[in-house]
């Protein structure tokens, strides 16, 4: 790749035959452009706020002096005439690398003053250079010499065109990019020359070979010849493609190929070394919450694997206990590390919670009840699909290197990607997870344990038990009370309201099962009816405070619902009502009350209803069901009073 | 409760293809203040007060916490908003004076109020006490309470008794984040600073002897100066506005927790790892629930600052849509709909049993109380609305027998002839007016006067039961009825016209 540099031997007239200028013009070139790289990428760094970009105006400079070197009043001209200044009557092959190899010089240049005129907000000046860096090689970019520029080119064009709000345009630019990387790899595949290696004097610059060899390197600059090594930088550019056509990809709304590149960005990051372990498994486990919302379980899981295999990279937690021993940096490291840690975890749960629950919507009937036909019949397609599954394996992207490929199977293979089809699958699913104390961490904490409950709740579908049933749900209710009546509503008002509505339908969830188990009886005893109605008041208890936290300062019941608590509010007091008509009692006087109290719910809800037009579409069907329980239930109830005068 | 205060704005840009763009942002203030002499339009501390700190201390006062943020440019005026100026005071002093003038007047022997302050910088996600005497370094950790709310752990919290006090703690702060920037070589507009009054009140209740305490909070927030962020991309990782592509791989974690923030699948539960986590923390209580929150934007009508301002006003815009969402989930109903749907049959049943074994005095029963709940299904409002429409409906009638009624008076047209009734009573007078239909105006206005003096005869004699009186308009007759023959009259007499003079008595206007 740098083949006619390595001709030379530092002699002046070693450069007989190179496109090059003077030896003494080019070392002043070399230097010249690394006083430039330092002012742009280093000195830029501690500029005074009132000249932000004065190391970065000094770089431009530099580099307009370099161009004057490298073309000695001919800036303007094409690099195939540059490359023939040098020369007159060679070969015709070398003469073709000289003009390309200083083309390749002039396009760098260009193409540094090109991001040198971005950065300082000078986008068409930018432009035009980094049109000019393309149009330079466009003849040769498919040589190692050219293909690395040329790509970073049409990446900082693409950046230029989104600045102007024109993605579709950035788009062309990117996609061009990548598939010239595509293109190269397959046809020609050598590593490429970086574009800072074109101004390394040739004592610096060494074969693909000696690079192996030499483990020291004396002259600046090392730190980028070394990362070079088999073409990393020019892996690394590519990446960078992908990630802004990941974002191009998302602006044009394309969600599955934006995670698509993401997914892939991440795994070149493993691949090409480039990352943070803690980071990177953050960011995978992000992603595998993009897969969840998707229903690609397959995806998430493997997000999820890696996430957790790269987590373990970066260092065992030590126990509270040691932790307390080192020093403070490292204690919020540690710290940090935990709170990742967690992260990731729940993550996971929010991957089985959505498969238990996926699972749960395919089999169940109209009513919310386990479906067993249509369980057996899944069970049966299943074994079919089994060998499809293997296929669709191969077609997702997969993570890491050959050694970090196994140790990600090995988590794979504990958790299924596949729905749950009944209790056993299920509760495998569900392998109880490390509880995750947040201390200090309200909400996380609570949400930890929303989480929980929700897993229960799911999980209790594929119990065909009821007491067993009933007792999962609660565990939900042991978990979520404490909380519920410990949190103070000025802070946590909506954690609240969720924590009392989803008590109350627990309760309800309960009692129903209490009044199933009992039917099943020939006579329910009074044990039974006694924990029904305790059941019920628990119930109507949490909605009446879920209800209670919608009053305004002065204790008033909100004339007009918002819209987030519209219907829940509607369906607590429909609630309600149903509750009350549930209560058992043989004393036909309390009996009559209890109705009477249900009638007033139904009939707010009717009324609500009938003054507010706009929330008649969210309770539908309740509302329907209502209004004729309004109208039936006077008659029950004088039926019910004539009765008790008779007796009487 | 959410309310924004915030610009609204029109932006023209062309782009580089041409195409003109034209950005509109809605928000509920737009406040001017660029030229003091231009009195008409310039909005001063005072009309931003009222507008945005008035409400915000009543929120305190419930016992809710409050919350403004000010986001904007450096030198778009976002301290002169705040801070102010000595003779120009802005919202703070404005707010505090008010807290204290307000405190000191409802205070009494049953309620007693306490101020305090704290003041923290966020920088990197790291929180800094402001007011540590000891001018510790040391980065705080957030923590959450289960009835304390959020909380900065080890923040100092100083107990104040004017503004002046809360004044030179500020100015104390904001030395202590000027020295901490230039030692730690970072610049203090890339944090962000909060400034908390917290409101304590006591309640003591004579009669049982219990005092209980309503705390509130209520948070000011200067946020990074917009500039910044964008330009240094230092303060905290950020993703670019608008279809701009991040250059950097570290803002990876953006772009993918952004995209699995959309994919928002119905009735996924997903978990999302925060990133700019420690200020959405904090403010996490004035982001939802009752807490009252108020963004102000500050932008500089400068053409040259056209691309901050148009940044500034998208997060704003933004920042308005952040709305802490904790939304109930309830189940599907279904089962409880099922069961209920059981129950009416079978109360339907039941009720059709006993129809049939006949129970007339049950079925009248249950019509009546069937009516009953229609009537008690309207509401208050429908009974208004019922009333309303029957009044229409009379008023309606009446003008199409010619008489206008109004509430209160007459009120006529000009260009129309009419005939009022009079009356003894002065209140049941010129309650009635009657439109003279097909005549000219200068014809009626005689007739007017002629109505009229008859009308003076006829009063005076009252008793006259039916008097002719002489026109001298020429073809027009005037007859007196009793009122028993006013229907009589208006039926068979299509031409004439009536005014009522009495509860008894009318005149009658006849064309020959």
């Amino acid at each position: 790749m740098t083949e006619p540099m390595e001709k030379t031997d530092g002699h002046p007239e070693g450069h007989r035959d190179l496109p090059l200028p003077m030896a003494d013009s080019w070392q002043a070139a070399c230097d010249v452009y690394q006083r430039a790289i330092t002012a742009s990428e280093v000195e830029s760094k501690t500029d005074p706020e009132n000249e932000p970009y004065r190391s970065k105006y000094r770089a431009r400079e530099l580099l307009r002096e370099v161009r004057a070197l490298l073309a000695p009043g001919a800036e303007e001209e094409s690099g195939r005439q540059g490359g023939s200044q040098g020369d007159e009557g060679d070969e015709e092959e070398e003469e073709e690398d000289h003009g390309r190899l200083q083309a390749a010089r002039l396009a760098v240049i260009e193409f540094r003053l090109g991001v040198n005129h971005t950065v300082t907000e000078e986008l068409s000046a930018g432009e035009e250079h980094l049109v000019k860096a393309v149009r330079l090689l466009e003849r040769s970019r498919m040589s190692p010499d050219c293909v690395s520029i040329y790509v970073q080119a049409q990446n900082e064009l693409g950046i230029l065109w989104s600045d102007r709000g024109e993605i579709i345009i950035a788009q062309t630019y990117l996609e061009s990019a990548e598939s010239l990387y595509c293109q190269y790899m397959k046809k020609i595949g050598k590593p490429p020359t970086d574009p800072d290696e074109f101004f390394t004097l040739e004592e610096q610059t060494v074969t693909e070979q000696e690079r192996a060899k030499r483990s020291v390197i004396h002259h600046p600059p090392p730190i980028l010849l070394l990362s070079n090594r088999f073409g990393l930088r020019f892996e690394r550019i590519y990446t960078h493609t992908l990630y802004y056509l990941a974002q191009v990809y998302q602006h044009l709304k394309q969600y599955d190929k934006a995670a698509q590149y993401c997914h892939t960005t991440l795994q070149r990051q493993l691949e090409y070394d480039g990352y943070k372990p803690v980071e990177w498994a953050i960011n995978a486990a992000t992603l595998s919450q993009y897969y969840l919302a998707k229903q690609y379980y397959m995806e998430a899981r493997h997000c999820l694997a890696a996430s957790t295999v790269l987590f373990s990279k970066a260092g065992k937690i030590p126990s509270p206990e040691a932790a307390k021993e080192t020093d403070e940096s490292e204690q919020e490291r540690l710290d940090h590390l935990r709170q990742k840690k967690a992260e990731i975890a729940r993550c996971w749960i929010k991957y089985c919670l959505n498969l238990l629950a996926d699972a749960r919507k395919q089999l169940e009937d109209n009513i919310g009840e386990l479906h067993v036909d249509l369980q057996e019949e899944l069970k049966a397609e299943r074994k079919k699909q089994e060998d499809e599954k293997e296929n669709g394996r191969k077609k997702a992207v997969l993570f890491g290197s050959s050694d970090l490929y196994d140790s990600i199977l090995a988590v794979e293979e504990k958790v299924d990607c596949s729905l749950p089809l009944d209790f056993k699958e299920a509760r495998e699913v569900f392998s109880p997870k490390e509880y995750f104390e947040l201390d200090g961490h309200v909400t996380d904490h609570i949400e930890v344990i929303q989480d929980h409950s929700a897993l229960f709740k799911v999980l209790a579908f594929f119990e065909e038990d009821y007491e067993r049933r009933c007792k999962m749900h609660k565990r939900r209710v042991d978990m979520l009370e404490p909380i519920c009546k410990e949190l103070n509503p000025q802070y946590y008002l909506l954690i609240c309201r969720q924590l009392q509505f989803e008590l109350a339908d627990t309760y309800y969830e309960m009692m129903d099962l209490k009044v199933a188990i009992g039917n099943k009886l020939d006579e329910m005893d009074s044990h039974t009816i006694k924990k029904i109605n305790s059941l019920a008041q628990s119930a109507i208890k949490f909605y009446e405070m879920f209800l209670d936290s919608l009053r305004s300062p002065d204790k008033k019941f909100p004339e007009k619902l918002e819209d987030d608590v519209l219907r829940p509010a509607l369906v607590a007091k429909f609630h309600i009502a149903r509750l009350y008509g549930k209560l058992i009692t043989a004393d036909v006087k309390k009996q009559l009350e209890n109705m009477q109290i249900s009638l007033n719910y139904y009939f707010f809800v009717v009324s609500y209803c009938a003054d507010h037009e706009e929330a008649v579409k969210s309770v539908e069907t309740e509302l329907e069901l209502t209004k004729e329980m309004v109208a039936l239930l006077p008659a029950r109830m004088e039926r019910l009073r004539m009765q008790l005068s008779s007796f009487s | 409760m959410l309310w924004k205060d915030l610009r609204l704005c029109q932006h023209y840009s062309t782009s580089v293809s041409g195409k003109v763009y034209c950005s509109v942002f809605a928000f509920d203030h737009c406040f001017w203040s660029m030229d003091e002499k231009n009195t008409e339009k310039y909005a001063g501390q005072e009309v931003v007060f009222k507008c945005l700190g008035e409400g915000i201390l009543d929120n305190a006062f419930q016992g809710y916490n409050a919350c403004i943020f000010a986001y904007g440019q450096t030198g778009s005026g976002k301290s002169f908003s705040m801070m102010g100026t000595a003779d120009q005071p802005g919202l703070i002093p404005r707010l505090c004076c008010a807290l204290f003038l307000r405190a000191a007047e409802e205070e009494n022997d049953s309620q007693t109020f306490k101020v305090e302050v704290s003041y923290m910088e966020i920088y990197n996600e790291k929180v800094r006490d402001l007011l540590d005497p000891k001018g510790n370094r040391q980065s705080l950790k957030v923590r959450e309470h289960k009835v304390l709310g959020p909380y900065v752990d080890g923040l100092s919290q100083l107990a104040v008794t004017k503004f002046e006090d809360i004044e030179s703690l500020m100015s104390e702060g904001n030395k202590s984040r000027t020295v901490a920037a230039t030692n730690m070589n970072e610049e203090s507009s890339r944090s962000h600073a909060v400034f908390n009054i917290i409101l304590t009140q006591t309640l003591f209740d004579h009669q049982s002897g219990n005092s209980g305490e309503r705390v509130s909070k209520v948070s000011l927030v200067d946020l990074a100066g917009s500039e910044r962020v964008s330009k240094t991309g230092a303060a905290g990782e950020r993703l670019k506005e608008g279809s701009n592509i991040n250059k950097s791989l570290t803002t990876l974690g953006l772009v993918i927790s952004s995209l699995a923030d959309q994919a928002a699948g119905k009735g996924k539960s997903k978990f999302v790892p925060y990133r700019d986590s420690v200020l959405t923390w904090l403010l996490k209580d004035n982001l939802g629930g009752n807490s009252k929150t108020a963004m102000i934007a500050t932008i500089s009508p400068a053409a040259d600052n056209y691309e901050e301002t148009l940044s500034t006003l998208r997060y704003a815009d933004r920042a308005k849509r952040i709305v802490n969402h904790a939304v109930v989930n309830e189940d599907p109903n279904a089962r409880v709909i099922r069961e209920l749907r059981e129950e009416v049959e079978k109360l339907k049943e039941q009720l059709s049993q006993a129809e049939s074994m006949k129970a007339p005095e049950l079925k009248e029963k249950l019509e009546e109380s069937e009516k009953l709940i229609r009537e008690l299904t309207i509401t208050w409002e429908e009974k208004l609305r019922k009333t309303e429409a029957i009044a229409q409906e009379r008023q309606k009638q009446l003008e199409s027998m010619g008489i206008s009624l109004q509430s209160s008076g007459i009120k006529v047209g000009d260009d129309k002839c009419y005939l009022v009734n009079l009356n003894a009573d002065p209140a049941l007078n010129e309650l009635l007016v009657y439109y003279l239909k097909c005549h000219s105006a200068a014809e009626m206005r005689q007739k007017h006067v002629i109505a009229h003096d008859c009308i003076n005869k006829v009063l005076s004699k009252p008793n006259t039961r039916k008097c002719q009186k002489q026109s001298s308009f020429d073809n027009e007759k005037i007859n007196i009825f009793k009122k028993s023959d006013l229907y009589k009259s208006t039926h068979t007499l299509k031409k004439n016209y009536i005014t009522w003079l009495s509860p008894k008595s009318y005149i009658e206007l006849q064309s020959k």
